[in-house]
């Protein structure tokens, strides 16, 4: 459903150098699998999941949502993904399910399908109780969750969130995630980039995990973990193991 | 309507509608949007009227209270204020003394240095001394002499003085009177003829209108206030999206920009259509009741008020769409509302003082100015309410002003949007850091070329250069030319290739175009082709204008005429042919070009630039007589430049150009003085140039493109 290939991406640093924040990355998410992308603040992360958002056009290699091209048909991955970065955040002078409505709007949903789509997600979210208060004054937990639901208005079969976790408390954070497993098992494909490592440890299928714009391991916990140790540990041995500054 | 249609404007519309309750929800948004303009004219009317009408009272106040404090010392002070009290209890019914006779009047005896201190603290308004023998003298056959001073307090008051003469004019007849009736002479001997002035019928006087006068400025402040109607919204649509954090959900829609920045300024467009209408609104309730509170004899009466407010309101609605535009896309590159705001404000200034020129003198009658964004719709709307080529309106009918006002607003609204498109998914822009806003002010790392930003940067420059420098030139050439070369042309170039690290001789053209032969051909090919465009361009404004020439021009061919004739041919041709040609070949066919066309330009981005960088050396000459010349060499010498890739080939041709009025005079011969005016702009020419001039350019440009000819390609640098 999500397929990177030799995915580069250069841009121009502060002093007009060329900074190569993603150098030949590639891996794949299936249909009803949770993959989290593990990596250091600057490894390459957020570009990545920006490209795959076609909010950033590759340098090189492609990114693919159920087979659409981020670069030559940008809108139907857009259609087929739902995005929430590490900087989301919900306009404040508007209510959830306003919030909702809109993007319903946006993506094309007719009444009243957009309706019902926007009744189940607020009670899927458990927003029920704020749908019509103004989102300014909604918790972090309840913002985050109304970001999930505005990516999930026009029901992507793949759902990519940079960070989602990193603005929540643990409980906020512990309920997002089990909201995931629960999408995951809905038959999405689900990629989540973090670096708290221990809320995700035991909820992803695989890992992938990048340093200094590179792949320097994958696969699932048992391959990357061994006999013994926990997942920081094969993390910190992975980016020590690669050489790459 | 299409499927694609269709999905555009439902994005767009979504989009709209959406943001729209977001400005709705917004306090300052309804602040500017309703209450400023329902509490601005009320406050501007109200106050303008007052002072309407406290100035007019006054002026009345003025004109119909009159005193006259007079103080008199001297021997004879006590029996000539005897007298004058006496003269001013029967004060003259007719004639100019009745006219200027003060309402009060004050006289009183004090001694000299009381009567000079009352003169000093403007008590009296006037010191006279009777000398010993006034008043006898005044009843015999003399004539008595006063020394009169008027207070220093009072100079600027000529009532006074006028009081004191009507008074000394009633004393005189009154003098006359006394003597005639010693003499035994009748009454009748002194007035041979009496007219008596009967009043006529009543006639109303028209009332004054300051409806025309005050149309301007209030249409001014409309402009200003609709500007400000599309100002949070704007901030708020784009930089407020990405300070809030959910403009990356907005870019993940299924659509393309385009369709995003279409439903912004929709949102936009509404609120600032809603300012404009409040505006009105205000405009005319507050009008209602001002011309009531007008004095009385004034009115605001206008040509027509009805159509006038129509043609207004859609003139105006195409200046909304365009500060929609404007705003939005200024604000696209901030990251936050405050860092928007910044960016907005000076711009926001510049636009109104951009308003403002619709009401100079001399220009506001311009029917062209109606294409110029924020000053013609103003115009346009001047034009509507007080009637084409009335009270300093452009004289061109409405319907044609309104055309070429909301197709220059339309224009200029679609490339607005079109440029705030690309700004709002460029990389650069969207993902830039913190240090990013002042990126562009960092000394660059070396590069082979400067961006088309820095392009502008020193023609802009130098463009508000040429007004200080007019302000401080001497009006000796010898030095003006220097000093305006450099100071205009020179400093800004310089500064520019200090600050960006380029490869000068690449941007500069700082090669030779190809083999010795080659180089050789090139530069005879570029001097004829300079040469015949003088020519022809003298021509083309013969035919477009006559001799008819601005006093501007005038003035600059005789200073041109006096260095010539002052100084040798050399220091001529240095002057009026070489620095010129040097200096701005290398900004504007050096710098500006190899900007705006960058590495390897295909044939469309290099039209677009040689035609941006002529349009901009053109401007810069600042003479609209000029303007047709100055392209015509700016396109030449730009398409020269990227022809040959060398900026020698180009200098010749403008030095070539600049010099030939040098040589048309010396063919012309010294019989031909009379004409020499004409000559140093070519707006005369000797017969049977024009034909010469143009196989000179087929000859200079097919030399040209012979040496260009499978010309090797340009080796980028290592760097």
């Amino acid at each position: 459903m999500i397929e990177v290939r030799d995915l580069v991406k250069h841009y121009r640093g502060g002093d007009g150098g060329t900074v190569r924040a993603v150098d030949g990355v590639s891996f794949a998410v299936q249909p009803g699998e949770m993959v989290g992308l593990l990596g250091a603040n600057g490894a390459g992360k957020t570009t990545t999941l920006r490209v795959l958002a076609t909010l950033l056009r590759p340098t090189a290699g492609s990114a693919r949502v159920g087979g659409c091209d981020a670069v030559t048909d940008p809108v139907g991955v857009r259609r087929r993904l739902g995005y929430v970065s590490a900087t989301t955040g919900v306009p404040d002078r508007l209510t959830p399910r306003e919030i909702l409505d809109s993007f319903g709007r946006l993506h094309g949903l007719p009444e009243p399908a957009r309706a019902a789509r926007v009744e189940r997600l607020i009670g899927q979210l458990g927003l029920a109780t704020c749908a019509d208060r103004p989102a300014g004054r909604l918790s972090s937990g309840q913002r985050q969750r109304v970001s999930v639901g505005r990516a999930l208005v026009h029901d992507p079969p793949a759902l990519v969130l940079d960070e989602p976790t990193s603005a929540l408390d643990v409980i906020g954070a512990c309920d997002l995630l089990d909201l995931l497993a629960t999408l995951r098992a809905e038959g999405r494909a689900i990629l989540l980039s973090t670096h708290r490592l221990h809320e995700i440890e035991h909820r992803c299928d695989r890992f992938v995990v990048i340093h200094g714009g590179r792949v320097v391991a994958a696969g699932t916990r048992a391959e990357l973990v061994g006999a013994g140790g926990d997942l920081e540990d094969a993390f910190f041995a992975a980016v020590a193991g690669a050489g790459v500054p | 309507m299409t499927g694609e249609t269709e999905g555009r404007f439902t994005a767009a519309l979504a989009i709209a509608r959406r943001d729209l309750v977001e400005f709705v929800r917004d306090r300052r948004t309804l602040f500017v949007t309703l209450l400023l303009p329902m509490v601005t004219y009320p406050i501007v009317a109200l106050s303008s009227a007052l002072g309407l009408r406290t100035a007019v009272s006054d002026l009345e106040a003025k004109a119909a209270s009159s005193s006259l404090a007079v103080a008199v010392s001297g021997a004879d002070a006590v029996p000539f204020v005897d007298r004058l009290r006496a003269v001013a209890e029967t004060p003259p019914r007719t004639g100019p003394a009745a006219a200027d006779w003060p309402a009060t009047l004050e006289i009183e005896a004090l001694p000299a240095e009381v009567a000079a201190r009352a003169l000093a603290t403007g008590v009296a308004d006037i010191w006279v001394e009777a000398a010993a023998g006034t008043v006898a003298t005044l009843d015999g056959d003399g004539t008595a002499t006063l020394a009169a001073r008027l207070s220093p307090s009072r100079v600027a008051e000529p009532r006074a003085e006028r009081h004191w003469e009507a008074l000394v004019r009633a004393v005189s007849a009154d003098a006359l009177r006394r003597r005639a009736t010693g003499a035994g002479l009748a009454k009748g001997f002194l007035e041979p003829l009496r007219v008596v002035v009967e009043e006529g019928p009543a006639v109303v006087a028209a009332a004054t209108s300051i409806g025309p006068t005050l149309a301007g400025s209030i249409l001014v402040l409309l402009a200003v206030l609709t500007l400000t109607g599309a100002f949070y919204p704007a901030i708020d649509a784009i930089a407020g999206e990405k300070e809030r954090g959910t403009i990356e959900t907005l870019l993940m829609a299924p659509c393309s920009a385009g369709q995003i920045v279409l439903g912004k300024f929709l949102a936009v467009f509404a609120v600032t259509l809603a300012t404009l209408a409040a505006n009105g609104l205000s405009i005319a309730l507050t009008a209602a009741a001002a011309v009531r509170l007008l004095p009385a004899g004034m009115s605001m009466a206008l040509a027509d008020p009805g159509g006038g407010s129509v043609v207004t309101l859609v003139a105006f609605a195409g200046l909304a769409a365009l500060a929609a535009a404007t705003c939005l896309a200024v604000t696209t590159a901030s990251k936050s509302g405050k860092e928007a705001q910044n960016t907005l404000t000076p711009v926001i200034l510049l636009v109104s003082a951009l308003a403002g020129t619709s009401m100079l003198p001399g220009l506001r009658d311009n029917p062209w100015l109606a294409l110029v964004p924020f000053a013609g719709q103003i115009v346009v709307s001047r034009a509507a309410l007080v009637g084409p080529g009335v009270d300093g309106a452009a004289a061109l009918p409405v319907a044609l002003l309104l055309g070429l006002s909301l197709l220059s607003a339309l224009a200029l609204t679609w490339l607005l949007l079109k440029g705030t498109a690309v700004m709002l998914t460029d990389e650069d822009i969207l993902f830039r850091g913190p240090d990013a806003a002042t990126r562009g002010l960092a000394r660059p790392a070396p590069r082979r070329l400067p961006t088309v930003a820095q392009g502008w940067l020193p023609a802009v420059a130098g463009l508000a250069l040429v007004w200080y420098v007019q302000g401080i030139a001497p009006g000796n050439l010898l030095l003006a030319i220097p000093l305006h070369q450099t100071v205009v042309v020179l400093l800004p170039l310089a500064a520019m290739l200090w600050w960006q690290r380029v490869d000068r001789a690449r941007t500069l053209g700082l090669v030779a175009a190809g083999s010795p032969g080659r180089v050789l051909a090139s530069l005879v090919g570029a001097g004829l082709v300079g040469a015949g465009l003088f020519v022809v361009s003298a021509a083309l404004l013969l035919a477009l204008q006559g001799t008819d020439v601005s006093p501007a021009v005038r003035s600059l061919s005789q200073r041109l005429i006096g260095l010539i004739r002052e100084h040798p041919w050399w220091v001529s041709a240095a002057l009026m042919a070489l620095v010129p040609a040097v200096a701005e070949e290398l900004l504007y066919r050096g710098w500006v070009l190899s900007a705006f066309a960058g590495e390897r330009p295909g044939h469309s981005r290099a039209a677009a630039a040689v035609v941006a960088q002529a349009v901009l050396f053109a401007v810069a000459h600042l003479l609209p007589e000029r303007i047709p010349a100055t392209l015509a060499l700016g396109l030449a010498a730009g398409i020269l430049r990227l022809a040959t890739g060398s900026i020698v080939p180009a200098i010749v041709l403008h030095a070539v150009h600049n010099a030939m009025p040098l040589v048309l005079l010396a063919l012309a011969g010294e019989d031909i003085q009379p004409g020499l005016a004409d000559l140093a702009t070519g707006t005369r020419l000797p017969p049977g140039v024009l034909p010469v001039a143009l196989v000179m350019i087929a000859c200079g440009g097919a030399l040209v493109a012979v040496t260009v000819w499978r010309r090797p390609p340009d080796r980028p640098s290592p760097r």
